[in-house]
């Protein structure tokens, strides 16, 4: 085996691929890049702007965001006198990583047996369950558990953040997010779980590889998982925690420069581990692809409804927290209590 | 130690003590939701128990100004403290040395006296929907706000030369006449607002969440809005029928024919469709006038034989400006006081002036809507949540210059 190949099987092994490139660190950072600037550039169009534009103008701004995290790279971190200096630079260092954690347990493609560069990782990465290779950084038979459990634990580190800038309305910002995670999370577990009913495996990898994709087999766990996923990361219209003209910036409102990219950016990778997610359960993941091609629709689909997630911003205020609250209590968990109840009747005719 | 969770948790375990958690946060002056104001709140857990306004952030002492100027030179300066409502600063303030002169404008300046405030309010109220969606995090809202706008900035640009500190409207008349080209600008700006507002009505005012933010929001009764002084839109949106333009009308308002919109409900949400339908009644006004202006002069003859005959030729026959001579700025006029009251765009305006008969006005009072405002915002956030504190805020309307002067 030559160096080059060598190279190429290191590079291209799905746990460093997924994690490090595509669609782990470095992908991420692109997408979050361009996920602002669409957010930007679709809110100017309704709103009657330009939107980002002197940064290469012949692209319609397309290096703004690129400008804007240069100069957010050079720009003075502040650091708060009262504050422990470490455990202010750990926080959104701690939330970003949390954050892209999730990638690690989300399949992303089939890995067939011959045919395709991949293919020599097919028996490293061969999941029983489904009876082929699978393109994560993780297999397992859990996977759909693993994922929802890494997400869960993002709020702690926004907690976190909000307690070491000794900020009263970090602080504020922080109470309303431990408030909220406790009815989001209820959503996004209770619509994953129905899923897994429905198709009787926790294997993310099995409900792709079923006949009939997750929004059809249950329309209700897919606007649950929706509606909550918009909760969970702070997309309008709950926009609660970070509430601009409330709160400042919530959690994050003591950081500045490089630390404060990472604190923001934290939520717009928790948003895209999300939307790859609900690919994957809801939209079919990469059928009918498989292989490279396959990773590449599932992230697609994901971007889709990422931006579908940042659209939201154009369309829709803020919602207050007890009326968030109200709403996915009163009114979503029965809705999720109904989804289990029709993954549980419709999953008997799905084996 | 015990064993048994009943004794150590309250209510044998099963209940939930809610701990109050109470605390002050100061918000402002550097707060996005707090504009040129420190509001000191003291929250219990996210119920407001109390606030504390600190304002005077942006005083700028334009009374006392006023009493080292002269009359003329005071135009610029009163229409400063709110330069998004200056049309009404500036008509306030002429009317009231109008009466201590004993002159009257004659019919065609009073029209373009009433077409310039319209225009001026429906800016003014298209700004403050603006900075209350964007409290509501409703960005669009607020650029629509800010942009719509600017077709009707744009006409009081083409009118008097400015666009917002606009020096319109001067003792005797107002500065410039009305052309072809502006008539034509304002039809366009009608057409094209009337259509904006079936997409703010979509957009804005029946959006879930907006009408979420605001309906049962801030509730001003009845009887609290007279007690604590409400005025202009708020007043209207508690169900008081009164505006200064029917009430005593000045400039051409009782040749008009417009309605008052009124709203019982007293919330948000009805002071926001109050400031939405006025804006309606405003286009309605302004297609009247531009029908029935009259013909004429738009300057007092008193005034208009001051100005010597070639500039009169040059200026008013030729461009249909007003040019006044430098000695007409220190006109001093007789003794005595007037009082004047106008609706502006957040309210009832009142000026009070004295004059000793020298260039400079002895006194100027000015109670301005947003200052009466004050006191009805420290009463209305009282027990409501902290996150309607901007929503409250917002649904008022205040402008803190124009509070502060």
């Amino acid at each position: 085996m030559d160096v080059l190949a060598l190279l190429e099987f290191y590079i291209l092994y799905p746990s460093f691929f997924v994690m490090i490139i595509f669609p782990g660190l470095i992908f991420a950072l692109i997408v979050l890049l361009y996920t602002i600037w669409f957010e930007r550039k679709i809110a100017a169009k309704v709103q009657m702007r330009f939107g980002p534009l002197y940064a290469s103008k012949r692209s319609g701004g397309f290096l703004q965001l690129v400008a804007d995290a240069m100069k957010f790279v050079f720009s003075e971190i502040i650091v708060p006198e009262q504050v422990n200096s470490t455990l202010f630079a750990l926080g959104p260092v701690l939330y970003l990583l949390v954050s892209l954690l999730p990638l690690a347990a989300i399949p992303l493609s089939t890995i067939p047996p011959t045919g395709s560069v991949l293919s020599m990782y097919f028996h490293e990465f061969y999941d029983p369950n489904v009876g082929t290779g699978i393109m994560a950084a993780v297999v397992s038979n859990y996977s759909l558990l693993i994922v929802l459990a890494l997400e869960a634990v993002t709020p702690v580190f926004v907690l976190f953040t909000a307690w070491v800038t000794n900020n009263r309305f970090a602080l504020l910002g922080a109470v309303r997010e431990g408030l909220l995670s406790v009815s989001y999370d209820v959503l996004l577990i209770m619509a994953s779980l129905s899923l897994a009913i429905e198709f009787h495996t926790l294997d993310v990898a099995k409900i792709v590889e079923a006949p009939i994709p997750g929004f059809v087999a249950n329309p209700f766990a897919a606007f649950l998982f929706l509606v909550g996923m918009l909760i969970g990361t702070g997309r309008f219209p709950f926009d609660i925690v970070e509430a601009e003209s409330e709160l400042v910036a919530g959690p994050y409102t003591e950081y500045s420069g490089l630390l404060f990219v990472l604190s923001m950016g934290g939520s717009y990778i928790g948003t895209f581990a999300y939307s790859i997610l609900f690919a994957d359960l809801f939209l079919g993941g990469w059928q009918p692809f498989t292989g490279y091609y396959g990773m590449i629709f599932t992230v697609f689909k994901a971007i889709l409804v990422l931006m579908f997630a940042v659209f939201m911003r154009s369309v829709y205020g803020r919602y207050r927290i007890d009326q968030a609250l109200r709403g996915s209590w009163k009114y979503l968990f029965p809705l999720a209590l109904l989804s289990i109840v029709i993954g549980g009747v419709v999953g008997i005719w799905i084996r | 130690m015990t064993s048994r969770p009943e004794e150590l948790l309250p209510e044998g375990g099963m209940g939930v003590e809610v701990v109050p958690v109470s605390g002050e946060l100061n918000v402002g002056p550097q707060h996005p939701g707090a504009g040129h104001m420190r509001i000191l709140v003291k929250l219990n857990g996210d119920i407001i128990e109390d606030v504390d306004l600190d304002v005077g952030y942006v005083h700028r002492s334009v009374e006392k100004l006023c009493e080292n100027r002269n009359y003329i030179h005071l135009i610029p300066l009163v229409e400063r403290p709110a330069i998004l409502d200056s049309i009404h600063m500036n008509l306030g303030y002429i009317l009231a040395v109008e009466k201590i002169l004993g002159v009257q404008a004659p019919e065609r300046a009073q029209y373009l006296r009433s077409f310039s405030a319209e225009v001026n309010r429906i800016a003014s109220h298209l700004y403050g929907l603006g900075i209350l969606t964007v409290f509501l995090g409703h960005s669009t809202g607020f650029m629509w706000g800010f942009g719509d706008r600017e077709v009707w900035v744009e006409i009081l640009q083409a009118l008097t030369g400015a666009r917002v500190t606009n020096s319109y409207i001067i003792p005797g008349g107002v500065r410039r006449d009305l052309g072809g080209a502006i008539i034509e600008m304002t039809n366009k700006a009608l057409d094209y607002t009337e259509r904006k507002l079936k997409d703010w009505k979509s957009m804005v005012l029946n959006n879930p969440v907006i009408r979420a933010r605001l309906e049962n929001v801030g509730v001003m009764s009845r009887e609290n809005a007279v007690r604590w002084g409400a005025v202009g839109p708020n007043l209207r949106g508690s169900g008081v029928y009164y505006d200064v333009r029917k009430m005593e009308p000045y400039a051409a308002y009782d040749k008009l024919d417009f309605e008052i919109p009124v709203y019982k409900e007293g919330d948000g949400f009805a002071r926001t469709l109050v400031r939405f339908e006025e804006i309606e009644q405003s286009m309605k006004m302004i297609r009247q006038i531009l029908k029935e202006i009259p013909e004429g002069p738009i300057l007092t003859d008193r005034f208009l034989n001051q100005i010597p005959p070639t500039r009169r030729k040059k200026w008013l026959e030729e461009q249909r400006r007003v040019v006044f001579p430098g000695y007409y700025a220190s006109f001093r006029p007789p003794k005595g006081e007037a009082t004047s009251m106008v609706e502006a765009g957040r309210g009832e305006l009142l000026y009070y002036v004295i004059s000793d008969g020298s260039a400079h006005p002895y006194r100027v009072r000015m109670i301005t809507p947003s200052y009466r405002l004050i006191y009805v915002f420290k009463e209305l956030v009282k027990g409501s949540r902290y996150a309607d504190l901007v929503s409250i805020y917002g649904s008022l309307d205040y402008f803190p210059p124009e509070a502060d002067r």
